[in-house]
């Protein structure tokens, strides 16, 4: 609930600084320092990890180096395995999200439709959203198999319902003054459902969206631990089984930039989709 | 006179068991600018809603032209107090939703609208979003986007109410530029006394809640009045006059709500 309602806050300070004439930019100059700021924390980071592996932590069992993870992550690729796991990693992720988006964001606009649907809908959705889901996924491999559909249900599991919430939420958001100002013009439902509830959702809805893809991603690996042949979250826990730290690390890695790439990706759509929260 | 373009009969309205407004009737004529003053809450807004087919009477009704009006449409624009825009559209867009949601989407009402835009003096804004715009803009889109659908009677609920003095002055002046160009019939709600009586061929005056009609007063100055106006006597003197009407019903309403 926390992504909605940060958005909800963001969504009111954009109405008070609509009251502001020119459009915000971030200053050129400012942006760059910043991103000086944010490489020299990076490549710190990465040295004093260096550092610790190799000089205060010298016992290979339990840190890997990110020297030694750049090459364990060379390896992997020359055999051919690390193209393997990710891409059965990834059908597994995007196979769920896009299952999840689509039931999710249909429900989430049935329920900000009718109260009636909402009632009997929402007692399972927020119970099920605060469940920690992800402790069902033995029984969703016990269900579904050691293939990629297990795995797919558990991103479903956990993708659909922040989805469901934010989609709600969104239309449900829509503001009344605006409601009022379309329907003075003689609109009907389906018009001011069409032109003013889902533009207002839509922000909330990407939010949903940017929310899922981490939740789906922790979906793909938690699963994989628990019973695959094959995938990310698979070569993880091999590795963690013959203490091939760097091989593991390599895995994390991936996973890692996986997760910054699409979120950035959602960033960008955002930016497409919703441009008067940014021109 | 002749037949009057917007009747009002008796019009009754409560919200649960609080009376809003009580047997209010009037008669305004074609192309007559009609300003609303009155204490905080006394019903103008929910009078103007009734009007615009928003919110329906318990009792009485409103005829345009003879026809009896229960539903919104495009007879009327509505120009809302608070900024009402959509901020996912473009000034143009905005300007054209009302005759989108009435199918009228063709080359005719989009130059129709072009040159409404130009009127308010938003020319060359026409791909702007709401928030590049300051408040004044703003709300000359809302002028422009009530007045796109060509209605026959313009609904106007406090519209200046959030600009600055001066900002506010130059609307007023604007409005009247436009007003005299198209000759529509205006209702126009206001707090500003001033204002009613700059802008006003009559002012009608609400007393507090249930609001009915107290008083209505005729201005009589010359048109077009430039606003310097405001300084003469005649003017000062209205205004005196319909402060005095209202001056012990306001106290007595923000008692009221105070505690
Ligand atoms: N939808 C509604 N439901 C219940 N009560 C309402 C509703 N709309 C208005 N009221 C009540 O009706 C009364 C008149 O409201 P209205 O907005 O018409 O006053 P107003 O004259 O426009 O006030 P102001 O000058 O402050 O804008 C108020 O007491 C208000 O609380
Ligand atoms: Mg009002």
């Amino acid at each position: 609930m926390s992504a909605t309602r940060s958005h909800a806050a963001a969504a009111d300070t954009g109405a008070t600084e609509a009251s502001v004439g020119a459009p915000r930019r971030e200053p050129r100059g400012g942006g760059l320092k910043l991103q000086l700021v944010a490489w020299t924390s990076i490549l710190g980071g990465l040295a004093l990890w260096e550092f610790v592996g190799r000089v205060l932590v010298k016992n290979s069992l339990f840190l890997a180096t990110p020297w030694q993870t750049a090459l364990a992550l060379v390896q992997l690729w020359q055999e051919g395995a690390l193209q393997h796991h990710a891409w059965v990693s990834g059908q597994e992720f995007l196979i769920g999200f896009a299952i999840a988006v689509a039931l999710g964001i249909p429900i989430g606009l049935a329920t900000a439709a009718s109260r009636r649907t909402a009632a009997a809908v929402n007692p399972w959705v927020s119970g099920l959203y605060a469940t920690p889901i992800i402790a069902l996924a033995p029984l969703l491999i016990l269900w579904f198999g050691i293939g990629i559909w297990s795995k797919v249900a558990v991103v479903v599991s956990l993708v659909i319902f922040p989805v469901i919430i934010n989609t709600e939420a969104g239309v449900r958001n829509a503001d009344r003054q605006l409601v009022e100002a379309v329907r003075s013009f003689g609109a009907n439902q389906m018009q001011i459902f069409m032109k003013v509830s889902l533009p207002s959702a839509l922000p909330f809805i990407l939010a949903g969206l940017r929310l899922g893809v981490g939740r789906g991603l922790i979906g793909v690996v938690v699963g994989e631990l628990f019973g695959a042949r094959a995938g990310l979250g698979y070569l993880i826990i091999q590795s963690a089984e013959i203490f091939n730290m760097p091989k593991l690390f390599a895995g994390v890695v991936v996973l890692a930039a996986a997760g910054i790439l699409l979120t950035a990706a959602f960033q960008a759509l955002e930016r497409r989709l919703v441009p008067w929260n940014y021109e | 006179m002749g037949a009057a373009k917007l009747t009002v009969a008796s019009l009754h309205k409560s919200f649960g068991g609080l009376a809003v407004l009580e047997d209010v009737s009037l008669a305004v004529t074609p192309g007559e600018f009609v300003s609303f003053v009155g204490p905080s809450g006394c019903g103008k807004t929910t009078f103007l809603r009734i009007i615009a087919g928003l919110e329906s009477a318990d009792h009485g009704g409103i005829r345009i032209d003879d026809h009896p009006v229960t539903k919104p449409g495009m007879d009327r624009g509505f120009v809302f107090q608070a900024d009402s825009l959509l901020p996912w559209r473009t000034v143009f867009n905005n300007a054209f939703i009302g005759l989108e949601v009435n199918g009228a989407i063709n080359p005719e009402t989009r130059s129709r609208t072009q040159a409404l835009l130009r009127l308010v003096g938003l020319g060359g804004f026409e791909n702007y979003y709401p928030r590049q715009l300051s408040g004044g803009m703003r709300q000359r889109v809302n002028l422009a986007r009530a007045l796109a659908v060509n209605p026959e009677v313009l609904l106007m609920d406090e519209p200046f109410s959030s600009l600055d003095a001066q900002t506010r002055e130059i609307m007023q002046s604007e409005l009247m530029r436009i007003w005299s160009s198209g000759r529509k019939t205006v209702l126009f709600i206001t707090h500003q006394i001033d204002e009613a009586v700059y802008l006003s061929d009559r002012v009608v005056v609400f007393s507090r809640r249930p609001g009915r009609i107290s008083e209505i007063v005729a201005v009589d100055l010359p048109r077009p009045r430039p606003l310097s106006v405001k300084r003469s006597p005649e003017f000062v003197a209205y205004v005196e006059r319909i402060w005095r009407l209202i001056e012990d019903d306001v106290r007595l309403s923000v008692l009221e709500e105070g505690g």
